[in-house]
């Protein structure tokens, strides 16, 4: 697993690689931790390259995003293969999230 | 394919290698892309909550899996040697007012996504099946 920060225009996009669950977590939290702790307003995370994400990944994004709302800051997600948004339609987390299909959709207008 | 029984201690490196081996021992059944996530998915829920949940992560207990194929399902038994759970009162993680709530998305990923999911009375052991094709 990996995360890349890219800082753009007024807003940062986090890539991650990889798998999204149980082992991976904490190290997933402390990359968004600095972010968080730097109060960044706008955070995309592009999902294209994960291929599986378990409860606890999807506890990982909610809580990443609990802490964002917490200094009301925003974030989207971007590029999810199918079959994890499955698993964010199934637990209604669609509901929770800012969900677009590609990161240029999730830059514009955010 | 006939029934297999593994014992393991509660490790969490089991979690992974109990999804790994059953998926490879169903291989051959010509099993699809989108059914082997799901599955390797529930596999892996249910693992950690006997472990972590179930045994409360102490080493000296033990989690028992037993699974088999009949007539193109697969049947998945996952025993914990913990006083058990009552799923009935795992709060619904899809409603509004618990969606920030990280407690009880696992019991219902694995709901969804098997074909049939049971409980024994004293909650400690979960039986799952799904067709493979």
């Amino acid at each position: 697993m990996a995360v890349r920060i890219d800082p753009k225009k007024g807003l940062t996009v986090c890539h991650i690689d990889g798998e999204i669950d149980i082992n991976s977590s904490p190290a997933i939290k402390k990359s968004f931790d600095k972010l968080i702790s730097q109060k960044t307003p706008k955070i995309v995370i592009n999902l294209s390259k994960v291929t599986y994400v378990d409860s606890s990944g999807l506890a990982t994004l909610v809580e990443i995003l609990k802490n964002m709302r917490s200094y009301g800051g925003r974030m989207r997600i971007a590029c999810m293969s199918p079959k994890i948004k499955s698993l964010f339609e199934i637990t209604k987390l669609e509901k929770l999230f800012e969900i677009l299909s590609d990161e240029e959709t999730a830059i514009s207008g955010f | 394919m006939e029934k297999k029984d593994i014992k393991f201690q509660s490790d969490s490196r089991h979690i992974r290698e109990s999804s790994s081996k059953i998926l490879k021992d169903v291989e051959s059944y010509g099993i699809g892309e989108k059914a082997a996530f799901e599955i390797k998915l529930c596999i892996e829920e249910a693992v950690r909550n006997a472990i972590v949940h179930g045994n409360k992560s102490n080493p000296k207990r033990q989690v028992r899996l037993s699974y088999w194929v009949k007539e193109g399902v697969l049947n998945i038994e996952i025993e914990d040697e913990g006083t058990g759970f009552n799923h009935e009162l795992v709060k619904d993680p899809t409603k509004e007012e618990n969606l920030l709530r990280n407690s009880g998305r696992g019991v219902h990923l694995i709901k969804k996504l098997m074909d049939s999911v049971e409980y024994n009375a004293k909650g400690n052991k979960i039986s799952m099946a799904k067709k493979l094709k």
